[in-house]
């Protein structure tokens, strides 16, 4: 098959339009059979078993809707332990060590209830339209604004992989692996990975790996927390946090970021379309990304209460890495704990690292009108395989250079993330309200609401950190 | 090759009323039963010679594209100014 532009013009087929006719019943039906590629194949079976699923569930409702979601879920758990990445917890940690139980608690689950909203309407463009999110800001603003958002998301994508490897080499350092050993140790999982052949198969492997997130929360229970302060900062969102106004911002930042980055809108667009999801599925979708929201926050709330007890002990622990949690956390949470630990910000590592390179490869196959996806052989595929393995290698590597500055990328990736977010956002919204589209499926009123919402929120406090950086002594230093 | 008449029965696994083809291992080295199982955009070569097309954008769009581009453009260089301040006080 050729997407060369003389193809295109003599192309059988219109203009695209939202529609949940079956390929078989179109008038392009025929001139299909002949095309068929191993990627339309195996989508193909992975729909006949979603399918099957449903019918068979028709008379045991509860256990059909039980299979045809354990079919259905993964993109939307997938994003959100994906972003509870390396940094994330760390900053995650960072603000239990710094603030201890309090505010912050109730806010990482707000930041989450923020992603929700946002990776909601990604479920629904990818099922109405079948396209990812970079082909479809190329198609609907064209090249220039294409490019832009392409830009974003390589620099925030690049400098969060870097981080991702140095979560990896950080968490097995607590183990006494060398640096070298363990960022190849990552780069292996990576490639092992991606050379499944088949979506379904990555996405279940992936999935395994980070259900591994929930090592945060034994941690966290052998750290004996005060559960009734939880309970009353979960309600109260008190006490509030007692310190530099620049250094509480800088935290409000991070904490956004580690849970609304423009990564996750691009990567679950195209997982929800290499799964071959249909409108049919949207339902099934919103599940699935609420529970990842849900897991997702409930881990985050657990690596702060893990850290609370170098808050009790008045440890210093804004220069720390993730094997210095670990370490410090040893007299409180023993060696066991700090163990689980430092191996969750191993599998945070991984986890992300190969959802992000994943995401670049999408977005450059998308652009580029490659073959970009997961189910198409190496040989059919191989610059989207190349972007993938390329970024991966990049990253990994630079984090192997003496001298490099790592120090800089870590400080900055979070709020990168979240001051690129609103422009990512913008496009968002603008298609989801884009009938030509979406059809039927246009944002309402009250997704509109949250969505602009959580985008002035993002713009507000990226003002904050602006003015906060200019102003050093505007908010106390 | 099935006939039109099989094809259209094949057209719709998904409704409740092709039940044996659903239950049934789907023989998909034949194409129609591919074509039954999704939908006419969810395939790769309809996909590639279809395009949405530009929208045309407002007044309003542009502008907000802009002011959001600009900001970013501009925090950017605040987070390296940021950064570096950081570094420097660490050091």
């Amino acid at each position: 098959m050729s997407s060369s532009k003389k193809d295109s013009e003599a192309s059988p087929f219109g203009s695209a339009h939202p529609t949940t006719e079956i390929a078989a019943a179109s008038p392009a039906a025929r001139d299909l059979i002949g095309l068929l590629t191993h990627e339309d194949l195996d989508r193909a079976r992975d729909r006949w078993r979603v399918t099957r699923a449903r019918w068979k569930g028709r008379g045991a409702k509860r256990f059909g809707g039980l299979r045809v979601l354990w079919l259905l879920v993964g993109p939307g758990v997938l994003v959100f332990l994906g972003e509870n990445d390396a940094p994330s917890m760390l900053s995650y940690s960072a603000t239990g060590a710094r603030f201890g139980i309090g505010f912050f608690i109730p806010f990482v689950v707000f930041t989450f209830l923020m992603g929700l909203v946002v990776q909601e309407m990604t479920v629904r463009l990818g099922a109405v339209t079948h396209r990812g999110h970079a082909e479809l800001i190329f198609d609907r603003f064209g090249r220039f604004w294409g490019f832009f958002s392409m830009g974003d998301l390589v620099l925030g994508n690049f400098l969060t992989l870097i981080t991702e490897f140095i979560g990896i080499r950080a968490g097995l350092g607590f183990f006494g692996i060398r640096p070298a050993v363990a960022v190849g140790v990552g780069l292996m999982v990576v490639v092992a990975a991606m050379t499944t052949g088949r979506y379904w198969t990555w996405e279940r492997i992936t999935l395994g790996l980070a259900i591994f997130n929930g090592l945060f929360v034994p941690a966290a229970i052998l750290a004996h927390p005060d559960w009734h302060a939880v309970g009353h900062a979960m309600l109260t969102w008190t006490p509030l946090p007692n310190g530099r106004g620049s250094e509480i911002l800088l935290l409000i930042l991070a904490d956004i970021g580690a849970t609304v980055t423009p990564w996750m809108i691009f990567f679950q667009q195209s997982a929800v379309v290499d799964k071959g999801m249909q409108p049919r599925d949207i339902k099934a979708g919103r599940f699935d990304t609420l529970l990842g929201a849900l897991l997702a926050s409930v881990f985050g709330v657990a690596a702060i209460v893990a850290t609370v007890p170098l808050f009790h002990h008045g440890i210093d622990a804004s220069q720390f890495a993730g094997a210095q949690f670990a370490e410090a956390l040893i007299p409180w949470i023993g060696h066991v704990g700090a163990a689980l630990f430092a191996l969750g910000i191993f599998e945070a590592g991984i986890v992300a690292a190969i959802a992000i390179s994943t995401s670049s490869a999408y977005a450059f196959g998308e652009v580029l009108q490659t073959g970009h996806s997961l189910n198409r052989p190496m040989r059919e595929a191989w610059p989207f395989y190349s972007t993938l393995l390329g970024s991966a290698c990049a990253a990994a590597g630079l984090v192997l250079i003496p001298h490099a500055p790592l120090e800089f990328v870590v400080l900055t990736v979070n709020v990168i993330a979240v001051l690129a977010m609103p422009p990512a956002l913008a496009f968002l919204i603008l298609l989801v309200n884009d009938r030509d589209v979406m059809g039927e499926h246009v944002n309402g009123f009250w997704a509109n609401a949250a969505g602009i919402a959580v985008t002035v929120l993002l713009v507000c406090v990226g003002i904050g950190f602006g003015l906060a950086t200019v102003f050093p002594n505007l908010l106390g230093g | 090759m099935p006939k039109d008449s099989e094809s259209k029965r094949s057209a719709h696994p998904q409704g409740a009323g092709s039940i044996p083809g659903v239950v049934a291992k789907p023989d998909l080295k034949d194409p129609h039963v591919v074509l039954s199982l999704l939908e006419a955009d969810q395939v790769v070569a309809a996909k590639q010679n279809t395009r949405f097309g530009p929208r045309k954008l407002s007044v309003g769009v542009r502008v907000l594209l802009w002011g959001l581009r600009i900001y970013v453009l501009a925090m950017l260089v605040l987070v390296v100014v940021s950064a570096i301040r950081a570094i420097h006080s660490a050091h």
